[in-house]
């Protein structure tokens, strides 16, 4: 069978590529719905390098998910605003039409779906599942197809592959499911990889080597890929970069080690704290961040974390902080960040003033603690 | 698998059993003396006595009922009083018409319905879909009883394209009996194009937000593929159970299309046989066409258990 | 903007069952209201023959015209739908509240009650409901209005307990009815507070469709002559002696009014009932 012929557009091969992999420049995306217009990614911006790792960390809700959906372009037909612009390679995503796309998905950027079970086709066997894109993306033949799905499949840690191949999704372990994912994923050998929650509803242990494989995949094909999860010790050592989003705009941005090292936002700072250390006695409490997750249709003004913020101020409510450098790469949105002298007086003030939040807020703070070492591997 | 089959199996014998319960008991049990209508003006208490002991009314309700069920497993299904025809020798008659009725009409319906659902399910709520709707509407709205005239006044009597009546059978040449065949079809078909439209159409709209087609689209897979090999199949569940329970029907609720065409299906001939009081040929008739549903019925639902690899039982 | 397949579920503007709901049903109250008070609106009799007047078409004395027999269509219709819609309302409602009932009741507990009504419903089913009526008519002359309308009911109880039985069972294993139990509640507040208001839309979707086949049903019926006896003319009688050959090309009139109503009210159930479906089906989307 013969790749489809589509629309050609030129993507430079291995090593040749100049400038970044990918830039985003101020993507908003926006639903329409009911109750208004739900503003799921509000304006976020990043470049991504060839054979570069970022992680993008946020809990439910933040509009990760939705962003690497509207950075491929997968996003439904209807009551979808999308405005900004994506470069991959050189070409501008957003202004593609559909044909092109077609061309740029699977081959050129893959994504890795989170949930395996929803994500395979349930009455598709696993095989047909890999060798579909083999076949009609790639042009191999029927036994051409057949072998590189057996091998992907060793690839990624499956044993008895062949065996594999004409099983049916709900027939795998979960840890199977997500390696054929990744292996349906990499099966085009594409330049990106946006890889959704990966490791959510694995054993932990599973979850280590799945993150190890990306990794190793990673390595070997040269890719840049973007790691998405609501878990910061994810992407603590295997990124080199990190994105911390909340509702829908990036509030901190950093190399992984420096956002480890100086964190300035104070929800990353509580995100931080909020991991459970081994070195702790069983019985401590968690330290979770109260409130819940904004409400991305309500039109707020000042600060989206301000509700939940141990040092929230006045000031913080009433007007939105912008992004601030602060040296190497650092990004960060607050008017009173961790560390510095403001920071400090305004989370005392709060714990005088009794704000339940500063309250909830006990304990040692982050950059006191061992566990900011970046090579101090952080196992989930 | 096999273990599941056999239980299924088993389940269908027992069914059967209690239709046959059922037909026996729903003639003999009513009011009214079959022997009045038969004997007609000739009805004199000897004539009657006769009349019972010959039809072996006379006998208790159990014999009677033993006696029936024991003669249909050596393929005697009784008589016509009237027409001395035995049911078995109707039945030949009348199962031909009706399969193909059946096939042709349903034929029909999917090749008009599947079409459209699947251009209405890419683009719902849009004129396409809409259009589609609404005529799907209107053609549900239009009971057969309405339609089959509506049909013979155009095709028939103003344009004389094919008889108004009567069934040609396939033996006197393929052309006259599809022209026969043609309009009551299609007269069957409006019904059922409405109900696998909204069927599969809903069935699709749901298939198409699942999660795996949205990563099938990730792959860059092209629409027709996906619609294809990958949706296509999950979606067609409920229009086989639709498919299946209307063919189950079709046995006896062609009768409207069959007496207003003249065609002597099952429906007619049982119509018939219920204006004669010729009871013995109701019950077996009425047998046959509630086995044949609850058969179809059955097939159907092991089809669905064998070709969604979810329910399958390894 | 890159296109899609399929879409996300349009967003309503407005939040209501819109205006197609709205008229279907004030057109099906019209209906009902005149089937009710036929007999004090201004209206022929509907069996009066007058041979001075044979197949008239519609005039300003008789607004739908006459038939073969001289009778004023207008009123032959409109005395006639009150059959149609007795035996298209009664039985459903009295399924409904026996079969419903049982099948909400057999749908929360399963037990061996569940399993021999669910049998039992399933060969009531599985034997052609036509083929029984017809048969039961043939032996139970004379045909009146309140056998067909008993006889029906013994049709779509079952029917009825079959679906309201499945929707119970749907939403009885949901989270919500559990939390509900595990909080100590009892059956009666269960099933009156946590499921009905639940099923209640799905029933009522099923049952106009139910109306809409029983009215077919009854016109089928009347096609064989094994309707109501004349002279109380249903729709379907009217149309099956409309259809004869000899009508049908003469005075099509009298076959097209009571089909036309016919159209009309089974387009506006189905209509209703469709929107009520997909009304409350879209609330079980997940966005």
């Amino acid at each position: 069978m013969s790749p489809r012929r589509g629309p050609h557009l030129s993507f430079p091969e291995v090593g040749s590529i100049e400038g970044p992999l990918l830039e985003v420049e101020d993507l908003h995306t926006s639903f329409r719905t009911g109750r208004g217009l739900v503003r799921a990614v509000d304006g976020v911006s990043f470049t991504l390098g060839r054979g570069r790792t970022l992680g993008v960390v946020g809990e439910s809700g933040s509009g990760k998910t939705v962003l690497s959906r509207s950075i491929m372009g997968l996003l439904p037909g209807s009551n979808v605003e999308r405005s900004g612009m994506v470069r991959f390679s050189g070409h501008d995503l957003t202004t593609m039409s559909l044909p092109e796309l077609r061309e740029v998905w699977g081959m050129q950027v893959a994504l890795v779906f989170q949930d395996p079970m929803t994500a395979l086709n349930p009455v598709v066997r696993v095989g047909r599942q890999i060798t579909e894109s083999l076949r009609l993306r790639v042009g191999l033949d029927r036994k051409a197809a057949g072998e590189t799905a057996v091998a992907l499949l060793r690839s990624v840690g499956i044993p008895e592959p062949e065996r594999r191949l004409r099983a049916y999704p709900h027939e795998l372990s979960g840890g199977m499911r997500q390696r054929v994912m990744i292996a349906i994923a990499l099966a085009c050998g594409p330049k990106l990889l946006l890889a959704d929650e990966p490791t959510t509803g694995l054993d932990v242990t599973v979850q280590a080597q799945i993150l190890d494989l990306l990794a190793a995949q990673q390595r070997e094909r040269h890719m840049g890929m973007i790691l998405i999860t609501h878990d910061l010790g994810v992407v603590a050592n295997r990124t080199d970069d990190i994105i911390v989003m909340y509702a829908g705009r990036i509030v901190e941005q950093a190399p992984t080690v420096e956002l480890f090292a100086h964190t300035r936002m104070p929800y990353t700072e509580a995100l931080l704290r909020s991991i459970p250390r081994l070195d702790e006695s069983s019985h401590t409490r968690l330290r979770a961040i109260p409130g819940r997750p904004p409400d991305l249709a309500a039109q707020v003004q000042g600060c989206r974390f301000a509700p939940r913020c141990p040092y929230v101020q006045d000031r913080c409510r009433a007007e939105e902080p912008p992004l601030r450098t602060a040296g190497q790469g650092h990004q960060f949105r607050c008017w009173y960040p961790v560390g510095s002298a403001e920071g400090d007086a305004a989370l005392a003030h709060n714990v005088a003033a009794r704000v339940p939040a500063a309250l909830a807020f006990t304990g040692t703070r982050v950059r006191d603690a061992a566990m900011a070492t970046p090579n101090g591997a952080r196992r989930t | 698998m096999l273990r599941f089959a056999a239980n299924r199996l088993f389940q269908l014998v027992v069914i059967c059993f209690l239709i046959s319960i059922f037909a026996f008991l729903l003639v003999h049990l009513l009011p009214g003396d079959p022997t009045l209508a038969i004997l007609g003006p000739n009805d004199t208490p000897a004539a009657r006595a006769v009349l019972l002991h010959q039809l072996g009314l006379n006998k208790g309700l159990l014999s009677q009922y033993g006696t029936w069920i024991t003669n249909i497993f050596h393929g005697n299904l009784g008589a016509s009083f009237l027409t001395k025809q035995t049911v078995t020798n109707a039945l030949g008659v009348a199962v031909p018409i009706d399969l193909e009725l059946i096939v042709v009409s349903q034929v029909l319906a999917l090749i008009f319905a599947i079409p459209m659902a699947l251009v209405a399910a890419l683009r719902p709520n849009k004129a396409f879909d809409k259009v589609a709707t609404t005529s799907t509407f209107g053609m549900l709205s239009l009971p057969t009883f309405v339609a089959g005239p509506l049909l013979v006044l155009v095709f028939a009597v103003t344009f004389k394209w094919v008889p108004a009546t009567g069934f040609n059978r396939l033996s006197q040449g393929l052309g006259p009996n599809l022209k026969s065949v043609i309009l009551p079809s299609v007269a069957l078909a409006i019904g059922s194009i409405t109900v696998y439209y909204r069927l599969l159409r809903a069935d699709l709209i749901a298939t198409l937000q699942e999660d795996y087609v949205t990563m099938a689209r990730s792959k860059g897979l092209s629409t027709r593929y996906i619609l294809l090999r990958h949706v296509m199949r999950p979606s067609s569940f409920s229009l086989l159970a639709g498919a299946g329970i209307s063919i189950g029907t079709l046995f006896t609720g062609a009768f409207v299309v069959e007496v207003l065409f003249q065609l002597p299906g099952i429906g007619y001939q049982l119509v018939q046989a219920i204006y004669s009081r010729d009871y013995l040929v109701v019950q077996g008739m009425a047998l046959v066409a509630a086995v044949a549903f609850v058969v179809v019925n059955f097939a159907v639902d092991f089809l669905l258990t064998v070709l969604d690899p979810r329910v399958r039982r390894a | 903007m890159a296109e899609t397949l399929g879409a996300t579920p349009a967003t309503r503007r407005g939040k209501g069952l819109g205006v197609t709901f709205w008229i279907c049903l004030a057109w099906v109250t019209l209906m009902i209201l005149l089937a009710v008070l036929a007999s004090v609106l201004p209206l022929k009799a509907p069996n009066f023959q007058d041979y001075s007047a044979v197949n008239v078409g519609p005039s300003a004395h008789h607004l739908l015209g006459t038939d073969d027999l001289g009778r004023d269509l207008l009123a032959r219709v409109i005395f006639g739908s009150r059959v149609s819609l007795v035996i298209g309302f009664f039985p459903i409602a009295i399924g409904l509240v026996v079969g419903g009932l049982a099948g909400l009741l057999a749908g929360y507990r399963a037990g061996p009650t569940d399993t021999m009504l669910n049998a039992v419903s399933f060969v009531l089913l599985a034997f052609p409901a036509l083929l029984a009526i017809m048969v039961i008519e043939t032996f139970w002359k004379p045909v009146s209005l309140l056998k067909l309308t008993v006889m029906f009911a013994f049709v779509a109880a079952p029917l009825l307990f079959r679906v309201i039985r499945a929707t119970t069972l749907s939403f009885a294993s949901r989270e919500f009815v559990v939390a509900a139990r595990a909080m100590g509640a009892k059956t009666s507040r269960i099933l009156l507070r946590e499921l009905l208001p639940n099923i209640v839309p799905a029933a009522v979707s099923f049952a106009l469709i139910g109306v809409a086949t029983a009215i077919v049903l009854e016109g089928s019926l009347a096609f064989l002559g094994l309707s109501i006896n004349l002279p109380t003319s249903s729709l379907g009688n009217i149309i099956n002696d409309g259809v004869n050959s000899n009508n049908l090309s003469l005075n099509p009139y009298i076959a097209l009014w009571p089909s036309l109503y016919i159209f009309l009210l089974l387009t506006a159930l189905n209509l209703m009932a469709d929107r009520l479906r997909s009304y409350f089906d879209v609330r079980e989307v997940k966005l």
